[in-house]
């Protein structure tokens, strides 16, 4: 398969174009809105018929939020996910009737957590009959049958039809949930961590049994997930989420061959094989992950990222959150008064602090690129003015054979860094 | 028996441990039989799968098992607390690594033995756990630098009665403060002019001690996160808070349970790297539980397999990840998802975990084993040596007493 190629209309199964999901943040006894968590932020590819498209990024990156909307579980807030419906694309938040309904059973999902998504009362032949029901596609004994049919697929048999979810394992309880999934012999699954609660030789089992079920039906798999190794095994294209961001796509052996993005090198680096050199030291990422209801300027990764440059976005949250880590300097600042995200005025209880600080920003104490990132730095007896240069978001940018990464680097930059 | 001639002390020796539990459907032999020694300085990676009893053998060190419905069933944990190196005094030499102590066996006490007094002394002192879900190990009412000075209090009263500056024979309150044991009418003394200014320098020992637990893990700032709660915190630095906690009193043994399963691979990384660094730094021994192989073998010196209760392969992790001997091994090691499977051919392990109500003796492995004979199915491997520290319980490489022998080479799957 290549990617290069301008997919056929009829190949596609879903087109996700710049979808956005803002959770409103409520405050005060009035539940005024007082800011937006940026879950999913602007995030775009496309799912063709048969293929396995891998989701990653560590939690909190809205990969699990952007699962939902694409299984219309939660509406976007701006942008949408194209369905392809005979040959049209439409938009499944606009869907009505008729239309809603072929979508709904066409796109099925199944949770990481097997515990949650069944319900405990019920017998497994409810629980994977309801569908079935739903959508009058079989009744009484007919029901009994297709049920009996879809366990046999997934691994299970006519003896466990009428027993309770507790009775069985994780294992064979995700086997039930991908039974259900499967009964309306759907286009697309989406699989949300299906086996990260699950032993490394139970996982075996069930990424067996999703291969060979895509084989068999021409499924479409969106695979979310934060193991790599499970990822580079199942899915043929990639995409890396960064706060609501997408870091990197493309097809998943370029990728593990060359990343393009360093926060792809990060994650990749942090869980070597069970194959790879054991004396290899592995180092992971410093720092927390940032707010997203203010997600960073520029690159969000430039927080955490090694190779930043001065053209990543620099920007005075860069400075508190410095100073929220600095021992003792913290306390001193008494208030942040911001002209733009990238200029302000920080104000401090004693001429010291103030000039602790602008010693520190000058100093090896920061980093080089957000040194070299600031257009002015003045001090005014308690008062700090920082200015940087301004950046706008940094766009992803199409890398031939389809790759996309949203990097100001040069492939070749992040390749040599690491030595991987 | 196991590893006694290979030198070097021990700091525990696990002989037959059984733990079983009661159950509605019987008695539940979670552990057993279990044999290991943890040496000095060493990290011992014990993975298996859930339900494999690696946890419960974990938890027998601190005694930190629920009887009933658990029931020690037999064998022993002997324990070796440090004491102060023979050879050199405390001064630092080469056969305790220069840090002035090594284990003793002459101090050696059975940990599923002794009164519930001696084991609370030991709890958290000489022997200490990091648990896998920091958010729920954490107490959620307290803020973190209140849970990490209880470590202190509870060990460690005689130091920060001395860092406070106070003489050794303070007053009965304030002594009483500082070991967390106070009695009627402490709080009324403890609010006397004099007495309110000791204890405030108590309690000032007590800040300095618990910012220095906490800049040992490398957390930025100290002093500011002592006053938060754990909600307020990632995962990763609750994690780092509950090895400050762990290690506050410089145990002897480490017990290490599945810490990073909660934690993303990027912040995982960077606690391997901690728990490792401060390890070698201060020669503590680890037990380090996990599911993990990739992990394992990265962090172990040696790796003991467990699997229905029983450790079924044991040897140094060189040994185990270049030639594994049993069969579960193989399997575990070839149900990784690597760079060259082809997709669609894992290698899983067919069939599930048996339940452990009342077994039979034969291999544990029976039913799930592609390589199983009938000498398997009647008799009991047990771990033998195939090299000096390299030990495997499967008839493959040590004959069934009928002197039939599986191979791999003729698998029946």
């Amino acid at each position: 398969m290549t990617v290069a190629v301008e997919p056929q209309a009829d190949d596609l199964v879903l087109s996700v174009r710049e979808v956005k999901k803002h959770y409103p943040i409520r405050e005060g006894a009035l539940q005024r809105v007082v800011g937006h968590v940026r879950a999913v932020d602007g995030v775009s590819f496309d799912i063709r018929r048969g293929e396995t498209v891998g989701l990653v990024g560590e939690s909190g990156c809205g990969k699990t939020t952007l699962g939902r909307v694409i299984a219309a579980l939660a509406d976007p807030t701006d942008g949408g996910v194209h369905y392809n419906m005979d040959g049209m694309m439409s938009r499944i938040d606009r869907l009505e009737g008729k239309a809603a309904r072929t979508f709904r059973r066409n796109c099925q999902m199944v949770f990481q957590d097997s515990f949650a998504s069944l319900n405990p009362r019920h017998l497994v032949i409810d629980l994977v009959g309801r569908p079935l029901k739903v959508y009058n596609e079989a009744v009484s004994a007919d029901l009994v049958e297709r049920v009996v049919e879809l366990l046999e697929q997934v691994g299970l048999g006519r003896q466990h039809l009428y027993r309770y979810p507790h009775q069985f394992s994780g294992g064979q309880r995700q086997r039930i949930s991908i039974a259900r999934a499967l009964a309306l012999n759907p286009e697309i699954i989406v699989l949300d961590e299906p086996t990260s609660a699950l032993d490394v030789s139970v996982q075996a089992q069930i990424l067996n049994l999703l291969n060979d079920l895509q084989e068999e039906r021409n499924l479409a798999y969106l695979f979310i997930t934060h193991d790599l190794s499970v990822v580079r095994h199942m899915a043929d294209r990639l995409v890396v989420m960064y706060l609501g961001k997408v870091a990197e796509a493309g097809e998943t052996q370029a990728i593990f061959d060359s990343p393009h993005h360093p926060y792809t090198r990060e994650l990749m680096s942090a869980k070597p094989d069970l194959e790879a050199d054991a004396n290899v030291e592995v180092r992971g990422l410093e720092g927390n992950v940032p707010d997203p209801a203010r997600p960073p300027r520029g690159c969000r990764f430039h927080t955490r990222c090694e190779l930043a440059t001065p053209a990543c976005g620099w920007e005075v949250d860069d400075v508190v959150r410095w100073l929220e880590d600095a021992p003792g300097m913290f306390e001193h600042l008494v208030g942040v008064e911001r002209k733009t995200d990238f200029a302000a005025t920080l104000a401090f209880d004693s001429e010291e602090a103030a000039g602790l600080l602008s010693m520190a920003v000058r100093s090896e104490q920061v980093p080089e690129a957000m040194r070299t990132a600031m257009r002015r730095l003045s001090l005014d007896g308690d008062k700090v003015e920082i200015e940087f240069e301004e950046v706008g978001e940094i766009e992803s940018t199409v890398r031939g054979d389809g790759r996309v990464a949203a990097c100001v680097l040069m492939p070749e930059e992040v390749a040599s860094w690491k030595n991987m | 028996m196991l590893d006694a001639k290979h030198g070097g002390a021990t700091v525990a020796s696990v002989r037959d441990l059984k733990v079983h539990f009661q159950s509605k459907r019987g008695v539940v032999h979670a552990v057993d039989g279990v044999s290991f020694d943890i040496r000095d300085g060493e990290t011992l990676g014990l993975v298996g799968e859930t339900g494999c009893g690696k946890s419960v053998t974990g938890r027998s060190f601190l005694r930190l098992l629920p009887v009933p419905p658990g029931i020690l069933a037999g064998g022993s944990v002997m324990f070796n607390a440090h004491a102060v190196c023979t050879s050199c005094e405390g001064t630092g030499c080469e056969t305790c690594e220069g840090t002035g102590r090594k284990a003793s066996q002459d101090r050696s006490v059975n940990l599923l033995g002794i009164p519930s007094e001696d084991m609370r002394r030991i709890r958290g002192d000489r022997i200490a756990m990091i648990f896998q879900d920091p958010g729920k190990a954490l107490n959620p009412t307290l803020p973190v630098g209140a849970q990490i000075a209880e470590v202190f209090l509870q060990h460690r009263t005689d130091e920060l009665i001395a860092l406070a500056g106070l003489p050794a024979d303070t007053v009965g309150a304030v002594r009483r403060f500082a070991s967390q044991s106070p009695r009627f009418g402490d709080g009324w003394l403890l609010s006397l002019p004099g007495v309110r200014a000791q204890r405030r320098r108590v309690e000032e020992a007590l800040a300095t001690m618990v910012a220095g637990a906490l800049a040992e893990t490398q957390v930025p700032n100290p002093a500011k996160l002592m006053a938060r709660y754990p909600h307020e915190l990632s995962g990763g630095m609750r994690q780092r808070v509950m090895i400050a906690q762990a290690l506050a009193c410089n145990p002897d043994l480490l017990i290490a349970d599945e810490p990073t399963t909660a934690l993303d691979v990027t912040v995982e990384a960077r606690i391997l790297e901690l728990i490792r660094n401060l390890q070698q730094r201060r020669k503590t021994s680890v037990l380090y539980i996990s599911h993990d192989l990739s992990l394992v073998r990265r962090i172990s010196d040696r790796v003991a397999v467990m699997y229905a209760g029983r450790i079924v392969e044991i040897g140094t992790t060189a040994e185990v990840f270049a030639n594994p001997r049993h069969p579960y091994t193989r399997g575990l090691m070839a149900a990784v998802p690597g760079a060259d499977t082809p997709r669609g051919k894992l290698a899983a392990i067919r069939g599930t975990v048996p339940e452990l109500v009342d077994p039979a003796a034969a291999c544990r492995f029976c039913g799930r084993c592609p390589y199983e004979t009938g000498a398997c199915r009647n008799n009991d491997p047990f771990l033998e040596a195939i090299t000096p520290s390299h030990l495997v319980a499967c008839f493959i490489d040590h004959p069934a007493p009928s002197g039939e022998r599986p191979s791999y080479d003729r698998a029946t799957a």
